[in-house]
């Protein structure tokens, strides 16, 4: 992970503070993750006597992130770290697209339209994308998918749309 | 000794059938085509290809994926050399004078020995598994709870003292791992745990799904990051003589026996794995050479330290899984999830009850070594050229593979969806320097943690001391606390990151 402390000067909207923008905001997000835990967490049954109840374990752990949590923020506040990376949108966003669209259209449309739109989706991730030879791969992408898993490993899966094999 | 050759033979009875020598090879051609694509490590290979092996017997199932994970081993090495990429963590040290060998026209003996050195120390490691199997088998029926739960301690802080950077947030990371494997339902009252009622997360989150999510979908976003900067400065010349020359052979014997040494030891110790040992052999051989100067400029040990020393460990991790199922590291843990996908529960008594099931696939890891020796050294031209395929073409590929797999492990489309979205969290760790990898080992120890924490305190009745009581307990909970102390004492830590560093540069 050799390109994650990002040494461009980023505007800081941390105040002066901060010394680690990265542990700081990182520590932060995990107190919140063992916040939301804890909450989730807090209708379950805990120890009766010396056994352990369903929530024990569970609140336990969320304690524990928190405290690291906590620890790891202070880290971001004390000594001096890394920036805050900056993020791309295009990638992240077309590849959570296509795995949505992937997901909504399986079970209706089955392997074949599924796989196909997905595959178009995801090359939407990145500006160098030449649509003549996606369309190709795209298609034969599709074919050797739609050979391998249901019929070479006998997955059952659908091909079609439900509609058109009804 | 008479146990050991007739469990051999019974191994290698089970792994020459056809059909498992087919699988084998299967395994070991696919991983190594999937671990020569820049930016799939190890685990996503293996997550990848999972569901693959679904509709297999066990026995084939295993020895299949086994098949993958050194292929996907030997994948990122040949990356290595030729094109200076790292298929995998595994194999970063392996540029530094594998690539320089390449450039100097000697890609083919670089190649040649990275697979015999492989080859080698993968014979030694199958042994050391044969030999080491029977009696930590009849160890571990010795541990009770209290013990389970402590060595499940000291394997996480040797994860954490052996991981790359900050040993604060690779505990935080297996914290989280640990909280993230008690969503589901509670194994003894049943009740749901943080599942909201969504009912795919009753059974909770499944491993691959995870792993798939952190390290496959978080890799391509990454990688799509840095956009066109991936040039790759491919060794354009033919690959000539690929044959070693006696001195080759002769510089880089020793050296080979020092990495497979190293790699086999630490492969055993929970949490070490194979990143490691490629980096304390490189290490190695450097200290102990007569001219240093001549590492980074292409010296054949270089080479053959490291490429042995990661192929010993990746094999010898398999001998905590298969004595007291515990998975060493996170490819490890794809395999218990594998194994629970078949309705095998690692540990020992998979060794007393299916006994061709581990030693058949003990056997088929000294096979497939050997069939990627054979398949490797003529197919280089084909990998090469694989790594010609631009990413814009190959990353949609990659999505929708893994979206395949996923969907078809248990035809649920909400899993998709959630390894979409931990996609996007491992992005996010990513970017705050948080390492994925104690996440997933944390992830698969969780329940087994908790298990045998909840029944030692039942048999001790509520006396928390019991941890330290018993002897076997003691002496792993005192060995645990003084590493992470290590780790955390300065000077061991400078010393921990000039390890890492030089891969850098």
């Amino acid at each position: 992970m050799s390109d994650t402390p990002s040494h461009a000067p980023v505007r800081s909207i941390m105040p002066k503070w901060v010394r680690g923008p990265q542990d700081f905001v990182g520590g932060i997000a995990l107190m919140a993750i063992a916040v939301f835990a804890l909450w989730a967490s807090s209708d379950l049954q805990g120890m009766h006597g010396f056994s352990f109840g369903a929530g024990t374990a569970p609140r336990m752990f969320a304690g524990l992130l928190l405290g690291l949590g906590f620890a790891v923020t202070v880290v971001g506040v004390v000594t001096e770290g890394a920036h805050l990376a900056t993020y791309a949108w295009r990638g992240p966003l077309f590849v959570s697209l296509s795995i949505l669209s992937f997901s909504l259209t399986i079970r209706p449309l089955g392997l074949v339209v599924s796989a196909f739109a997905s595959f178009m989706i995801a090359a939407l991730g990145t500006p160098e994308t030449r649509w003549r030879e996606t369309i190709i791969v795209g298609i034969c992408l599709t074919v050797g998918c739609s050979l391998l898993f249901p019929y070479a490993l006998g997955l059952p899966l659908q091909l079609f749309p439900r509609f058109l094999v009804q | 000794m008479a146990d050991l050759f007739s469990n051999l033979a019974l191994g290698f009875g089970v792994a020459f059938s056809p059909i498992n020598l087919l699988l084998c090879l299967i395994g070991a051609l696919v991983g190594t085509l999937v671990g020569v694509l820049p930016g799939i490590g190890t685990i996503a290979t293996v997550a990848m290809l999972l569901p693959i092996t679904f509709g297999l017997p066990p026995v084939g199932a295993l020895i299949m994926l086994a098949g993958i994970y050194y292929g996907a081993q030997y994948g990122g090495s040949t990356t290595s050399i030729l094109v200076n990429i790292p298929g995998e963590a595994t194999s970063v040290v392996t540029t530094l004078d594998g690539f320089q060998m390449a450039k100097q026209g000697r890609a083919g003996p670089a190649l040649a020995i990275a697979a015999i050195g492989s080859f080698f120390a993968g014979c030694v490691a199958t042994v050391l598994i044969a030999v080491l199997g029977a009696p930590l088998t009849k160890l571990a029926l010795a541990f009770g709870p209290a013990e389970y739960f402590s060595l499940m301690v000291l394997g996480l802080i040797f994860a954490v003292v052996l991981a790359k950077g900050s040993v604060l947030k690779a505990i935080a990371m297996i914290v989280f791992g640990l909280l993230l494997s008690m969503v589901g339902s509670d194994i003894e009252t049943g009740a749901s745990r943080m599942a909201f009622n969504i009912p795919e997360l009753a059974d909770g989150l499944g491993f691959a799904t995870v792993a798939m999510g952190v390290f496959g979908f978080a890799e391509i976003i990454r990688n799509l990051d840095a956009g066109a900067e991936m040039d790759r400065d491919l060794v354009q010349q033919k690959i000539t003589g690929l044959m070693p020359t006696k001195k080759d052979l002769k510089d880089s014997f020793p050296a080979i026996l020092r990495g497979t040494a190293l790699g086999s030891i630490l492969g055993i110790l929970p949490g070490g794995g194979a990143v490691i040992a490629s980096f304390a052999a490189y290490t190695l051989e450097k200290k102990i050479a007569k001219d240093p100067s001549r590492f980074g400029r292409g010296a054949i040990e270089g080479v053959a330290a490291p490429e042995s020393a990661n192929n010993a460990a990746a094999q010898t991790s398999f001998i905590p899984l298969l004595t007291l199922g515990i998975p060493p590291n996170a490819v490890m843990a794809l395999m218990v999830g594998a194994m629970t996908i078949h309705g095998i529960v690692p540990g020992p008594q998979v060794m007393q009850k299916q006994p061709e099931l581990v030693w058949g696939m003990i056997a088929s890891m000294w096979i497939g070594n050997l069939m990627l020796i054979i398949i490797n050294l003529p197919l280089v031209g084909i990998w090469v050229r694989l790594l010609r395929v631009p990413y814009r073409l190959m990353f949609p590929s990659i999505v929708i593979f893994c979206a395949i797999g996923i969907y078809s492990i248990n035809n649920a489309p909400v899993d998709v969806v959630l390894a979409g979205a931990f996609g996007l969290l491992g992005y996010w760790l990513i970017k705050h320097d948080f390492e994925p990898a104690p996440l997933l080992l944390g992830m698969v120890l969780g329940p087994l943690m908790e298990e045998n924490l909840r029944r030692a305190l039942l048999i001790s009745r509520g006396d928390w001391t019991v941890f330290l009581t018993r002897p076997l307990s003691a002496v792993l909970m005192a060995t645990a606390a003084f590493l992470l102390v290590l780790a955390l004492l300065p000077s061991l830590r400078k010393k921990r990151d000039e390890v890492f560093v030089e891969s850098e540069t």
